[in-house]
């Protein structure tokens, strides 16, 4: 029986710190995986969306997203035993559908002379479609492409949490070390060739970085779902701050807390209207939620960004 | 089952015009949207339309449980209603928030989406039975279409098809040169308001065949193949119209034989329609991509290759035309070039007559001779015009000839011959080989 049974909104709040506290959590409840499981997966998008956005590869992290799904399928096929959510199975394949997608939209622009947007269109429609078809085909089972879609927060099990804690290591880990030449290569990529950076490099870096955290919230969240995850919470934090290490904090802050009451507003409106909901739509929407928020909250402040206003050298040599 | 009865038979006859329909409205609106380079945009508002959709169903659902044949009307609305909405908002983020755009697309997209998912998750419990109706336009279910859908739809495509007809040219004038159609007084806010709403009924009416989460596949792949076979507004749209169309047609008739194969044994298994015509038409556009004759990537190295040969075949000419008698090694050392080209450029040579085998080195033929002296010719032709009209310092033409060379045709070196009155002298007091039959 969970602990959760039967609570609202705040009683939620209340339980969880409760048994956060008394150290009753390690046996956890099904709530808490998905309370942790989408945290890990909002605090690395939110560490990889301000650097996606900067770059403007937002939609081309769409692209890659969606074509992760036929390396899945692939790798599993190949294996053909155990689970298709196995994770070894999901990354490889996973990697290997990005890697792909990256060279083919490239090339489609380099050697096929399409413009940019089409090349990332035709790509990932044309993969995701074999996807879908493959799905269909050799599994013989039409839902697993309508949850790759959707996400299914609900199904999510213990060995999620690990992979979703080291998810967050390893993003974590990545962003600490190199920040200063992501932060350099986003905001302007020829100076840092000028500085002897390969820029090559960080680009595919920060290409597998978004490669593992859309594999890692494949199963979570789906393959759309985590665009919001990557942009909304950095398009929030934007709205108050200007400077890019106070954004990535507070859209890690942000990202959190959009889990914690989509969580628990998940679970008050089971236990007061019986209604089960997707948690997964429901952290979506209070995304969307506190960027409007965040909206009215700066108009009645009448906070006005300065975006053109700039007083110091971000960055110099000798730094 | 012949081809046509697809087209006739009272089952299978609303979804393949349907699909027609349907594919050839999307196909030139994503013609004009690609020209613009605004595809993502379809992406984008594809995804928009799903909430509307839940919220149109659940509503009618609710209110009037027995009207299940006009859910699809219900549909539409609520579709057109969310993604006029989703278009509003990127609007909103772009120009009052200063996002950019792709950004503001990447968010409205996974916004929109996540509120459709949150509704359906919310009727799978309150509404089982209308679950069907919004679950099937994920991937398009083209196979439960009838004839009253095909009229509203038909009708609605139709008036699409006839907005492109009618405002060729003021669309044409929108999409190369916005300024210039502001100045001679077109309504340009307007056009692109009434484009806006064509590419909206489009994606809605997309939903139903290829689904929301592959159409702006449908926009893009019909407009990247007839983009490749022509340069031309009015011809690029027929033949995107054609491609789309195409795939439309083949992806429907495949996915209903492969329906049909996967349930031979009394399994319920079918074949969504998006994903079959999103892979057909996937297939025109690469063909045409790496196929095409002008811009196709295969004809295009080919040429590219064809001229690299002729240019090294006519640069051996002129070395044996020089050096009398070369071996493999000395054209090798001669042109600086791997001992592989060598040979093979060489051989070449040979086949083609030019070149003949002595006490193992090569000469020219009579026949190779009049080719390498034609060759000469062009280039000190060419120096001697560089040197004379355009008065260009002597030691610094040999470069720009050594390329003019291999490009001169006779048209040009007849004009070069008169307007240098027949020289026999180049700028470096070399003769001039004089043209065979002068």
């Amino acid at each position: 029986m969970s602990p959760y049974w039967g609570v609202d909104f705040f009683e939620f709040f209340a339980v969880f710190f409760k048994r956060l506290f008394s150290l009753e959590i390690v046996h956890l409840a099904t709530d808490e995986i998905q309370m942790i499981v989408l945290s890990c997966i909002a605090i690395s998008c939110a560490l990889l969306g301000p650097f996606l956005v900067l770059k403007k590869m937002a939609m081309f992290a769409n692209s890659l997203s969606h074509t992760i799904l036929i390396g899945i399928v692939i790798a599993f096929l190949i294996c053909s035993q155990g689970s298709m959510f196995d994770f070894t199975h999901l990354l490889i394949g996973a990697l290997c559908a990005a890697l792909f997608t990256a060279l083919c939209t490239e090339g489609l622009v380099k050697y096929f002379r399409l413009t940019e947007d089409a090349s990332v269109g035709l790509i990932f429609t044309f993969l995701f479609a074999s996807g879908i078809l493959l799905v269909t085909l050799c599994m013989r089972d039409v839902h697993l492409g309508v949850e790759s879609v959707m996400g299914n927060a609900d199904a999510l099990v213990l060995s999620d949490v690990r992979t979703a804690l080291y998810l967050v290591l390893i993003n974590g880990g990545v962003i600490f070390l190199f920040y200063r030449h992501f932060q350099l290569s986003s905001f302007d990529r020829a100076f840092a060739q000028v500085l002897g950076l390969p820029g090559n490099v960080f680009h595919f870096l920060l290409l597998f970085l978004v490669a593992i955290t859309c594999t890692g919230a494949f199963r979570a969240v789906g393959v759309l779902l985590v665009l919001a995850f990557l942009v909304g919470p950095y398009l929030t934090a934007r709205l108050f701050c200007h400077r890019l290490p106070r954004i990535l904090g507070w859209s890690c802050l942000i990202g959190m807390g959009a889990v914690l009451c989509g969580v628990a507003l998940t679970r008050h409106i089971l236990s007061m209207y019986d209604l089960p909901l997707s948690t997964g739509g429901m952290v979506v929407c209070m995304i969307g939620v506190i960027y409007f928020l965040g909206l009215g909250v700066k108009k009645a402040m009448g906070l006005c960004p300065k975006p053109h206003q700039r007083t110091k050298v971000l960055w110099t040599p000798n730094d | 089952m012949s081809f046509l009865d697809f087209f006739i038979d009272p089952v299978f006859r609303a979804p393949m015009w349907g699909t027609l329909l349907m594919c050839v409205a999307s196909s030139l609106i994503g013609t004009i949207l690609f020209l613009q380079k605004k595809t993502l945009l379809a992406e984008s508002l594809s995804h928009a339309t799903y909430p509307g959709v839940v919220l149109g169903v659940a509503l009618l659902g609710w209110f009037f449980p027995s009207q299940e044949k006009w859910a699809f009307a219900v549909v539409l609305l609520g579709a057109l209603f969310s993604s006029y909405l989703g278009l509003k908002m990127i609007r909103f983020l772009q120009e009052k928030q200063k996002v950019s755009t792709d950004a503001s697309l990447c968010f409205v997209l996974s916004l929109f989406f996540g509120i459709g998912v949150l509704g359906i998750s919310g009727m799978q419990s309150i509404l089982p039975s209308w679950n069907k109706q919004v679950q099937m336009l994920l991937f398009g279910q083209a196979a439960t279409m009838t004839d009253l859908h095909i009229l509203l739809y038909g009708i609605l495509a139709c008036c699409v098809v006839f907005f492109v007809w009618l405002m060729f040219h003021p669309l044409k004038a929108i999409v190369f040169d916005p300024d210039f159609s502001k100045s001679v007084k077109l309504p340009v806010p307007m056009l692109e308001r009434i484009l806006f709403w064509c590419l909206l009924v489009s994606l809605v009416l997309g939903m139903r065949s290829v689904g929301v989460v592959l159409m702006s596949g449908m926009v893009i792949a019909p407009a990247v193949a007839a983009r490749q076979y022509t340069s031309s507004f009015s011809k690029m749209l027929w033949l995107s119209a054609l491609f789309g169309a195409c795939s439309g047609l083949l992806g429907n008739i495949l996915s209903i034989l492969g329906t049909s194969y996967l349930s031979r044994n009394g399994e319920m298994l079918t074949i969504p329609t998006g994903p079959m015509i999103i892979l057909v038409g996937g297939c025109f556009a690469f063909y045409a991509l790496a196929f095409a004759p002008e811009r196709g990537l295969v004809f295009r190295k080919l040429r590219i290759r064809s001229f690299h040969r002729k240019c090294l075949e006519e640069n051996c000419l002129k070395g044996f035309w020089k050096k009398g008698s070369l071996s493999y090694a000395g054209v090798q050392a001669l042109l600086g070039i791997s001992p592989f080209r060598a040979f093979f450029a060489v051989r070449r040579l040979v086949r083609k007559g030019w070149v003949i085998k002595e006490h193992k080195t090569y000469r020219l033929t009579p026949d190779g001779m009049h080719k390498a002296a034609s060759i000469v010719r062009l280039h000190r032709l060419w120096e001697l015009y560089l040197a004379n009209m355009l008065k260009l310092e002597t030691g610094k033409v040999h470069k720009t000839a050594e390329e003019m060379e291999h490009i001169l045709t006779p048209e040009i070196e007849a004009k070069l011959t008169e307007l240098l009155a027949n020289p026999t002298r180049d700028p470096h007091e070399q003769p001039i080989p004089q043209r065979r039959g002068l």
